[in-house]
């Protein structure tokens, strides 16, 4: 990974209008970004489509980026607000899509290309959260934000984000008792 | 089982594997996408009935709000007979429009608010009007027994009673509406249950 250095660099050069430069940028960042779509859809199909659009809505931006918060984090906000737009407009035919999903998983692969069982079980008990409550579970949780950086990502206080935290917790304890667990 | 368990169940689940080939591929389609000006393109907003009866109602409010306001005669009897939140029709077509989501209505000299719950979690019951003033700001509001408001800089838990009285509670105060006396700042109070007209 490129040090902050390099990375100011390869910043400065993508807005001067150096798309190779910005291709360094995507290649150091994808995974995260792909990760982040990914648990927010469910779909790696989507959450390629996703990471696609949030890295261009990033290059489009570029200049907003005034550095105060990490490049990283600035890009894990546009990604993550892609994919509520997303689920926004997908939620009309949530229903329809949800079961030709699941038919297609079963059908094509019954772990749905998932390397294990805990995996996909908890993939699933993520899709069933709110949105709202899925992103706050994905930035506290699997991109470490306090909930101070997750409420600055969702434009909203910290007082809703620990409420989201708490009840999407409560969700997923219920919808992942079952599994085994480490006794704290 | 406990916060820290279930972290660790979190984050020990793995994603599907992408495809070297994809990760390769990956950033040079978007650069593909950037040299072809192939920007995301924001969906176009479709007219939605539901947004359209929310632009129009909070317009209708701010315009009587604006009226009243300007009136000068905004004497406090007068005030709930003729503020526009104690008029039926609008508080029936917001909680039609936010059904068990609607908290509070307020309306105060910044204008119009909608507190609206995350989850349609607000128990249906009759909304209730409160206006108080203490000289210089004026708030209304209609509410439902149970909630907890911030009006006035100060938290208050508007309650309602068996008899159709209500009780507002303060952070510095308890008013009643079968004892309207009032205590704390020279604040005058109103409150009169709406009755299940209005639901």
């Amino acid at each position: 990974m490129a040090g902050l250095d390099d990375e100011s660099q390869l910043i400065a050069q993508s807005r001067s209008g150096d798309a190779e430069a910005y291709a360094v940028l995507v290649q150091q960042y994808q995974k995260m970004i792909r990760a982040v779509t990914f648990r927010m859809t469910g779909s790696p199909d989507d959450a390629e489509e996703l990471a696609q659009d949030a890295f261009l809505r990033a290059y489009q931006q570029l200049d907003t980026f005034c550095g105060s918060s990490k490049f990283s984090t600035w890009l894990c906000r546009i990604a993550i607000n892609l994919s509520l737009d997303w689920r926004r407009r997908e939620s009309r035919r949530d229903a329809i899509h949800s079961q030709w999903a699941a038919e297609t998983l079963t059908a094509n692969d019954p772990g749905g290309g998932f390397p294990d069982e805990l995996s996909r079980r908890v993939q699933m008990a993520l899709n069933r959260l709110p949105a709202k409550q899925r992103a706050a579970i994905v930035l506290t949780v699997y991109e470490n934000q306090s909930h101070a950086e997750a409420a600055k990502t969702l434009g909203c206080t910290e007082a809703t984000i620990s409420w989201r935290v708490f009840a999407a917790r409560r969700k997923l304890k219920n919808l992942l008792k079952d599994l085994p667990h480490e006794e704290a | 089982m406990k916060k820290p368990e279930l972290d660790s169940l979190l984050k020990k689940a793995r994603m599907p594997e992408i495809p070297e080939e994809s990760l390769e591929m990956f950033p040079r389609r978007i650069v593909a996408r950037l040299q072809r000006n192939d920007w995301p393109v924001r969906p176009a907003r479709r007219f939605s009935p539901r947004r359209a009866w929310a632009f129009g109602l909070v317009l209708c409010l701010a315009a009587a709000f604006a009226i009243g306001h300007w009136s000068g005669r905004m004497e406090t009897k007068a005030i709930v007979e003729n503020d526009s939140l104690a008029s039926l029709k609008l508080i029936h077509e917001t909680l039609a429009l936010f059904p068990n989501r609607v908290r509070a209505i307020v309306q105060d000299e910044h204008g119009l608010n909608l507190v609206l719950s995350d989850a349609a979690d607000v128990p249906t019951s009759t909304p209730l009007y409160v206006h108080i003033s203490d000289g210089q700001h004026n708030t209304s509001l209609v509410t439902f027994s149970g909630q907890e408001i911030q009006v006035a800089g100060q938290k208050l838990t508007v309650l309602s009673e068996a008899d159709g009285g209500i009780i507002l509670e303060g952070n510095q105060f308890v008013w009643s509406s079968s004892e309207p006396v009032y205590a704390g700042r020279k604040l005058k109070i109103e409150a009169k249950n709406l009755g299940t007209a209005a639901m």
